[in-house]
């Protein structure tokens, strides 16, 4: 592996762990309990864009196991996997038709990370009635990954100049 | 914004909404909550009673209060405490969610018991 892709993997895996904490920082008005911004998947979403799907899925597993441990402890870190592998599964999906952009990516990304995420509660509370929660969970989804597919895309120019 | 983009958030908003409409087209004012640990039914508090039900789990306590037909979590020792900001509950099929502790309170219609054996 080039030293530049290495030094790229790092850099990447940081910014997306940073992410997540300045996240936890920033106290949200909770709508809707476990609503999150998920800082964390602008950068999820630029490496997608700037170096392709296998690069994503590894700094995304980087970023949740090490988050998961520093921050949130061993039961949360099966939530967030669960939900950034949804959600990464659904954006390479749709990147790869070709026909949605990047704000569209991004937003599905943000509901399925939600869908991922309810999945896991549901079966270790063993409580399908959980699923009450996700019409909300699906509106706040779209609205966070709305915003984050349009940071991303402010983003990448500047990446691809150089 | 393509088409494909915009045919997918119709998709999910109209998902969204209709969950919605069946989740809470389905709900009434409840007559009991019922209280959970990991699936197990730990106690029942029929709404229409005020008092506050201090529940042990192997993880720690959730405290929680029946107050003018509402359910609420008051207090728990969880991490990140998520379960005592959720709103209080009063329609059927409701519920609070304290994953850490895997305590679920859910509203249950009185007459209609959906459980089948209490566990004290």
């Amino acid at each position: 592996m080039e030293s530049k892709k290495v030094a790229q993997y790092g850099l990447f895996a940081t910014l997306a762990i940073l992410m997540g904490y300045v996240e936890m920082l920033i106290p949200l008005p909770l709508f809707v309990p476990g609503m999150k911004l998920g800082l964390a998947n602008v950068v999820i979403v630029v490496v997608l864009y700037h170096m392709g799907t296998k690069p994503a899925f590894y700094i995304s597993l980087v970023r949740v196991v090490l988050s998961g441990l520093l921050f949130a402890g061993f039961a949360g870190l099966l939530y967030s996997l669960a939900g950034a592998l949804c959600s990464l599964g659904v954006m390479a999906a749709l990147k790869k038709t070709g026909k949605c952009s990047i704000a569209g990516v991004s937003i599905m990304g943000g509901v399925f990370h939600n869908v991922g995420q309810i999945i896991v509660a549901a079966l270790v509370v063993e409580n399908i009635k959980i699923a009450y929660y996700l019409p909300f969970l699906l509106v706040t989804g779209v609205v966070t990954g709305f915003l984050i597919g349009f940071v991303a895309k402010l983003t990448l120019p500047y990446l691809h100049r150089r | 914004m393509k088409r494909l983009d915009i045919l997918l958030v119709v998709l999910v908003l109209g998902v969204a909404a209709v969950l919605y409409g069946v989740t809470m087209g389905s709900a009434k004012q409840g007559g009991v909550a019922v209280v959970t640990v990991d699936g197990e039914v730990k106690k029942e508090l029929p709404l229409s009673q005020d008092t506050v039900y201090h529940l042990e789990t192997e993880k720690g306590y959730n405290i929680i209060e029946i107050k003018e037909g509402k359910a609420k979590v008051i207090e728990a020792d969880c991490r990140d405490g998520l379960c005592t900001e959720q709103k209080s509950i009063s329609k059927t099929g409701e519920s609070i969610v304290c994953l850490p502790h895997k305590t679920v309170v859910r509203v249950i219609d009185a007459q209609e018991q959906d459980v089948d054996m209490v566990v004290e």
